[in-house]
């Protein structure tokens, strides 16, 4: 998957936004034994340092967020506004 | 100086308990103490993971106990964890969680036997010098390290009954009282008052916590939804003393610890009332939750321990206890670095 482009297309004014709000997925999801565990370390990394809503906090939280919950990710994003993404998104899915 | 400490179930995948370690480092809590009940995530492969992306808040098992690990294994874990995080590391101990250790099999013998001998050991192991010790309980044949432990490890006695509040206060460098009620502490302080008393030592010495069972939100229906589970478990492992003191009858604490042996959950959680949580935790919303902490410090504590479940959303509540719990200790707040 390529989180890292759709990252870039996130406008910073709403990274804090859609940063807080993949965590929430992430954290609350019920799959998350489906986390790769080398991914939650990255996460872990991000968090501590403060730069999970950041272009490269943002890639790999959608990227977990995509593979624990790939519909609230997605509605999300739409709900955000965020249309082009979210065609990338799903384009990631097939 | 007051002090905050919070507690982990390991329950939940690592990387769950370490985002929720980092934001309480964040945030400014004290201390990090993660359970250890055998049917959980390890408590020192927690702890490792999450000293390393920590730098500040100290952290151990709160608590482990001499049943299910050998004090010589719980001496080399938290010298392990102390060359991780040197300096940051303090190790609790207790006598068990009645209904864990009943689930191995494992009885609760000698507690007090139990939990003096295993303090020598730990502190006599982790000192670096060949341990030679012929108790009661434990025999160790000159049982040595072979590794430095660079800085000492204060060892935090989990108590509730008078003997064992009295032996923590004597022994410990901290005591954990489990308790979340004003006169559970203050019926402590007598016991800690006559240990410390014995070991030659002053109050201020020691490191009082008031380990509780924390649950904070926005209403006290949703702390009290996310806080009965924990109250049960408490309930089912308190001494009758307690339970009395509080007018819990004894007959319903049986019945609970009976629906938990046997994992029938709703049966047990039913039986929780309402004096059960007043007396067992510290729930609901934050101002609530700020004037019983008030009373709890007045009581006679130096640390509060926010324990399990903390909130019904974790992340929320450390939130919470960030922007409205806090800055009612400013004290505490401020030499955080939040």
């Amino acid at each position: 998957m390529d989180t890292e482009k759709i990252a870039r297309k996130i406008p910073a004014s709403l990274w804090d936004v859609v940063s807080e709000k993949l965590v929430d997925i992430t954290l609350k999801s019920s799959n998350a034994s489906k986390m790769p565990s080398g991914l939650a370390k990255t996460i872990l990394y991000y968090w501590q340092r403060d730069q999970l809503a950041t272009e490269v906090g943002l890639q790999r939280l959608l990227e977990a967020s995509m593979i624990l919950e790939p519909e609230k990710a997605i509605s999300l994003l739409e709900e955000l506004g965020l249309p082009e993404i979210v065609v990338m998104l799903k384009e990631t899915q097939r | 100086m007051v002090e905050f400490g919070i507690e982990f179930v390991p329950r939940d995948p690592y990387w769950k308990t370490t985002f929720y370690a980092i934001q309480a480092e964040k945030i400014g809590f004290d201390y990090l103490w993660i359970t250890d009940h055998f049917n959980n995530r390890n408590v020192y492969v927690s702890l490792a993971i999450a000293s390393a992306y920590t730098e500040r808040i100290k952290f151990g098992p709160g608590v482990t106990n001499p049943y299910l690990v050998h004090p010589g294994v719980t001496a080399q874990a938290v010298a392990t964890l102390n060359e991780i995080a040197p300096g940051r590391v303090v190790c609790g101990l207790g006598a068990g969680d009645k209904t864990t250790l009943q689930m191995l099999n494992l009885e609760q013998r000698k507690p007090l036997r139990t939990i003096r001998e295993c303090v020598k050991i730990i502190r006599g192991i982790t000192s670096g010098k060949s341990l030679e010790m012929q108790g009661k309980i434990f025999n160790v044949a000159g049982a040595k390290l072979s590794f430095k432990t660079t800085s000492p490890i204060p060892i935090f006695i989990g108590a509730q009954g008078p003997k064992m509040l009295q032996l923590a206060a004597e022994i410990g460098d901290g005591v954990l009282i489990n308790a979340s009620h004003p006169k559970d502490v203050e019926n402590a302080m007598t016991f800690i008052g006559k240990g410390v008393e014995k070991a030659g030592k002053e109050l201020n010495d020691l490191n009082v916590s008031a380990y509780t069972s924390f649950s904070i939100a926005s209403s006290y229906d949703k702390a009290l939804k996310a806080v009965v589970p924990v109250v049960a478990y408490i309930v089912a492992g308190s001494p009758e003393i307690i339970l009395e003191r509080h007018g819990i009858r004894v007959e319903v604490a049986s019945k609970i610890r009976e629906a938990i042996v046997h994992g029938r959950w709703k049966e047990a959680f039913s039986l929780v009332n309402t004096e059960m949580v007043e007396a067992f935790s510290i729930c609901g919303t934050p101002e609530t939750c700020v004037g019983k902490i008030h009373k709890l410090l007045k009581a006679g504590v130096n640390q509060i321990v926010a324990g399990s479940p903390i909130g019904a959303n974790m992340r929320k509540s450390i939130s919470m206890i960030a922007a409205e719990v806090f800055p009612h200790f400013e004290e505490t707040a401020e030499q955080k670095g939040t």
